[in-house]
């Protein structure tokens, strides 16, 4: 791969200045498809509720992942990858203009898997939610949708590390992207 | 292993030196049709990495294409949570690896690529699309850009201009890039 800058730039930040790193993803950003996607169902506006970790489930899933030894990756969503799925999303319906704290539908989620793999060879990602939408007393939507990745990972950890990073931090877009496509979903928010 | 050749000789001797291609070239501000009232809409961009978020990159490079847009009059950008019940604009700029032809991938010019052994290639695509109000229409433009990066005393790659810094090398394809995109994106009729 000759994605140089990238790579010099973690070669510098990773290797050459710390010794481990702390990689927080960004904050989540409106895409034009997800947007364009929202724009074009014509659903109801909605509301956001509640994004956690489901019951039981190690604490750490939701917090960071390891990324080849003392390095982390972790969400800036108070340190949340569940609340990261959640503005994720918020971003997206805000973009469209479907965003009401008043209205009554309520979509709501629970992260149930968070895996990272940053193995020399195929690194590999994937993220599992439970979509919950509720009008009233009324559940009207319930899914649990995955949003799986591989990529081409390098041998050398300054390169692999932040690689590894970007990937699981599309994997969110791609959920969000997945829920919208959703016809399911588009039926539980239909006008 | 190139990128480790690299990262040694620019962080350890400093010799790795940094070319923009010169196949996509600086627009000129009267080759951007603007409308007789700028288009309101919020802006996104996001820098990419092989189609990855690379969040550290579009933080970098984030007020620099934002005051580009600014510039061209062609949108009035909007605040606030993107662009709500508004249009939106996204500029997505991806660093993506190039392999075989990037003359004929449209990256560079014929003469530019053929580098061998000390140089590395990086392409970028910019891809500029216009979201409507109602989702409708949407248009968007492209353009291809590439960076070539040398070592040692490898000599200069044809049809490309030395940069003082990777920093300027970086910058200064963005701005073109970019340039080349909205200018498309302005003379789409489609655009309104």
């Amino acid at each position: 791969m000759k994605t140089t800058l990238v790579k010099l730039f973690a070669l510098a930040s990773v290797v050459l200045f710390t010794g481990c790193a702390q990689l927080t993803m960004g904050t989540p950003q409106p895409t034009a498809e997800n947007t364009t996607n929202l724009k074009r169902a014509n659903l109801a506006e909605t509301r956001l509720g509640s994004f956690t970790l489901e019951a039981g489930k190690p604490a750490q899933m939701d917090k960071g992942h390891s990324l080849r030894g003392a390095n982390t990756v972790q969400a800036p969503t108070n340190g949340s990858f569940a609340e990261y799925v959640r503005e994720s999303l918020r971003v997206e319906l805000a973009a469209a203009g479907l965003l009401d704290p008043k209205a009554d539908a309520v979509i709501s989620g629970v992260l149930l898997d968070s895996q990272l793999d940053p193995s020399m060879g195929t690194g590999k990602g994937s993220i599992q939610v439970r979509f919950t939408v509720t009008k009233g007393t009324e559940k009207r939507y319930e899914k649990a949708l995955t949003a799986r990745s591989e990529w081409e990972s390098s041998f050398m950890g300054a390169v692999a590390i932040p690689a590894a990073a970007q990937h699981y931090e599309g994997l969110y877009r791609k959920l969000v992207g997945q829920l919208i496509a959703d016809p399911d979903f588009r039926k539980a928010l239909a006008k | 292993m190139s990128v480790l050749f690299v990262a040694a000789a620019v962080f350890l001797t400093g010799c790795a030196s940094v070319y923009v291609d010169t196949a996509t070239k600086e627009v000129a501000e009267a080759d951007i049709k603007r409308p007789a009232t700028a288009i309101p809409a919020a802006l996104v961009f996001d820098f990419q990495t092989n189609g990855a978020p690379n969040a550290r990159v579009t933080q970098a490079l984030k007020d620099q294409v934002t005051a580009q847009v600014h510039k061209t009059g062609i949108f009035q950008l909007t605040s606030g949570d993107a662009a709500g019940k508004g249009a939106l604009l996204t500029i997505t700029l991806n660093n993506v690896p190039i392999t075989k032809d990037a003359a004929q991938q449209g990256f560079v010019t014929g003469l530019t690529f053929g580098l061998a052994g000390s140089a590395v290639t990086d392409g970028y695509i910019c891809t500029v699309t216009y979201v409507p109000a109602d989702g409708s229409s949407t248009v968007v433009a492209t353009a291809k850009h590439a960076i070539h990066t040398t070592l040692g005393n490898a000599s200069a790659p044809a049809n490309a201009v030395k940069s003082a810094s990777i920093e300027e090398g970086v910058r200064t394809m963005t701005r073109q890039i970019v340039a080349n995109a909205l200018r498309d994106l302005s003379t789409n009729p489609q655009l309104k």
